[in-house]
């Protein structure tokens, strides 16, 4: 086997990893701090992709468009998430499992309406910069850079997460919300406000994620439905409200994905559903979970 | 036995039915029929063991798939495959209940989730064998059958009886065993019984009867297509559960009446289907809480303890 083909395989893994981690990273906060399980988070993630293209779309006659797209899609989406949180999770927070997750999986159905309605069925494509439309070379190895630009974003985002949930005194409050809620609720500090800002970051985050895979292909519909699967494998392997889990498990599935592609392309997700069906049987907390929230 | 007669007067009317409506509205009513078993069987799992099973349409694929490759490939009359199409979704709940049964809540419900997807994916890429995204077409009832009143009737028929059965092991000191379970895994185990096992028993009997649902489907399409095992299609039965009440046995039927009933009706004049059933899920989740079955169980209480109320204070 050809290391050039090796090499350019491994890269774009990385970069499915890292776009997966993206979202999973969001899903796994929410489900740690708020124990609710998004079903609808790669849908946002996909109106992110169409806001970014909405918005590169009026602006493509400047050099800039598609980087200030990006971050703009993901604001709109944090108003989105919050108006989300604030009409419906809300309401649902001392309900059972099942009705949290069916009200985010209702959520999924509305949505995918909704952009046939506003976008309608027809393939959406952002035409890439010229920044990033070329190969990188890396040791003579040719590399898509756009996948250098997911992958930077990815350790961004990541780096940028730890330093929030270690560093600063609401990341401290979040963490703490993962152990206990009622502790944290005791020395005053407002849970449900708390419960709005971190489901408003999560979805920031899956809308910059949406806006950032937008120009990687075509944008089509239904493209949440396999990610949003890949998502949960991704927080099994790693073990819910594990940040470093969440990123070790994208890119266990990015690899996995990437690789599987080239030796055996029929088994490609179902070798993932194989290894998260094995982790969930041996370590049902993930591999850095903590197993007392079994 | 006010109950029993209740019961007795929806089945006359099952029965008296083809009478009155067109043939597209008997089409409906073969699918509430077939998509309600497959609900109560989902329910077996969700009301009485108390787990969610987000990947309970794998039984119902391997059930129609059983049935539609006999009759295609090797032309076996219906009522051999019926049978082994519960027989092959029970081995495949067996199998994938042995892992499943070893964990609650949120896991179990997304490791049923991943062993679903993985027979969706098996099912959809060995085209050789399954025909994988091109479906199994040409799956035709016997001749006895072909019209569709005769299947409406012979679905009716098959519908009751695995209802009946599934009845007596809800009410079986089995089903009282799943309760306990539901209610207090511990205490159960605490008194002797082994949880998993129980578990893993219920697990297979529902993914039997959703095969025998499965089955019922393929002669009633006349062609099926792997995405009849995809997670969306594990969605159906919750919504219906939900919408019917997961506390009462027939909960899931009235579900499956609202659901394909308001299917059809909305299908008829706009495609956003998706968009009206999720706003009635969410308006059943934030306002109905227990959904029909629940909501008028608890008015009846509300009724009864007023009344009761009522005569305490008459000295």
């Amino acid at each position: 086997m050809d290391i050039t083909l090796l090499m350019s395989q491994f890269m774009s893994g990385l970069s499915q990893g890292m776009m997966l981690f993206l979202i999973a990273s969001g899903l796994s906060l929410i489900f740690g701090v708020m124990n609710i399980l998004n079903f609808a988070h790669a849908s946002l993630w996909l109106v992110g992709a169409y806001f970014c293209h909405s918005i590169w779309f009026r602006l493509q006659d400047y050099g800039f468009a598609l980087w200030l797209s990006i971050p703009l899609a993901g604001l709109v989406l944090a108003g989105i998430g919050w108006l989300i949180e604030v009409i419906l999770i809300r309401r649902v927070y001392k309900r059972e499992l099942p009705e949290q997750l069916l009200l985010t999986y209702a959520m999924v159905l509305i949505i995918g309406d909704v952009i046939k309605i506003s976008w309608g069925v027809e393939d959406r494509i952002i035409v890439r910069p010229p920044e990033v439309s070329g190969p990188v070379f890396f040791f003579g190895i040719p590399i898509d850079s756009y996948f250098i630009f997911v992958i930077l974003v990815g350790v961004a985002v990541a780096i940028g997460l730890w330093l929030f949930l270690q560093k600063t005194k609401y990341g401290h409050i979040v963490r703490a919300a993962v152990f206990s809620r009622e502790m944290v609720s005791a020395l005053g500090i407002p849970i449900p406000r708390i419960y709005t800002g971190v489901f408003v970051l999560g979805i920031f985050i899956a809308g910059t994620a949406g806006a950032v895979q937008a120009p990687v292909g075509s944008i089509t519909l239904g493209m949440d439905m396999a990610v949003i699967i890949q998502a949960f494998c991704v927080v099994v392997i790693g073990g819910f409200g594990s940040l470093l889990g969440t990123l070790v498990g994208s890119i266990i599935v990015g690899e996995i994905y990437a690789f599987s592609i080239l030796f055996w392309p029929q088994g490609a997700l179902a070798l993932i559903f194989i290894v998260t069906a094995i982790i969930l049987i041996v370590r049902p907390w993930g591999l850095f979970g903590t197993p007392m929230r079994v | 036995m006010k109950r029993y007669l209740f019961l007795g007067l929806i089945y006359a009317l099952a029965l008296v039915l083809p009478l009155f409506i067109g043939e597209f509205w008997i089409h409906v009513a073969v699918e509430i029929l077939i998509l309600g078993l497959f609900a109560v069987s989902f329910n077996m799992i969700f009301g009485y063991m108390g787990q969610l099973s987000f990947g309970h349409a794998a039984y119902y694929g391997v059930g129609a798939y059983v049935t539609g490759m006999l009759m295609v490939k090797a032309s076996v009359p219906l009522a051999i495959c019926l049978p082994l199409s519960m027989i092959g979704a029970g081995i495949c709940a067996l199998i994938i209940g042995y892992f499943c049964v070893r964990l609650t809540g949120i896991y179990f419900a997304i490791l049923t989730m991943a062993f679903g997807q993985l027979i969706y994916y098996i099912i959809f890429k060995w085209y050789s064998f399954t025909r994988g995204d091109d479906g199994l077409q040409g799956i035709i009832a016997p001749p006895l059958l072909f019209s569709v009143n005769a299947y409406y009737y012979f679905t009716l028929f098959i519908a009751t009886a695995a209802l009946i059965v599934m009845w007596y092991i809800s009410e079986s000191p089995f089903g009282y065993t799943m309760r306990a379970i539901r209610d207090n895994a511990d205490r159960t185990r605490f008194i002797g019984i082994n949880v998993r096992k129980y578990m893993l028993i219920n697990f297979v009997i529902a993914g039997m009867f959703a095969g025998l649902a499965g089955a019922l489907w393929g002669p009633f399409n006349r062609s099926i297509a792997p995405d009849l095992t995809n997670w969306h299609h594990s969605g159906t039965p919750v919504f219906m559960t939900v919408i019917g009440g997961p506390f009462g046995f027939f909960g899931p039927m009235i579900g499956s009446v609202i659901y394909t009933f308001l299917m059809a009706f909305v299908t008829g004049f706009t495609e956003y289907w998706p968009l009206i059933i999720g706003l009635v899920i969410i308006f059943v989740v934030l306002f109905v809480p227990g959904g029909v079955l629940g909501f008028y169980e608890s008015k009846m209480k509300g009724f009864r303890s007023k009344a009761s109320k009522a005569e305490e204070t008459i000295p």
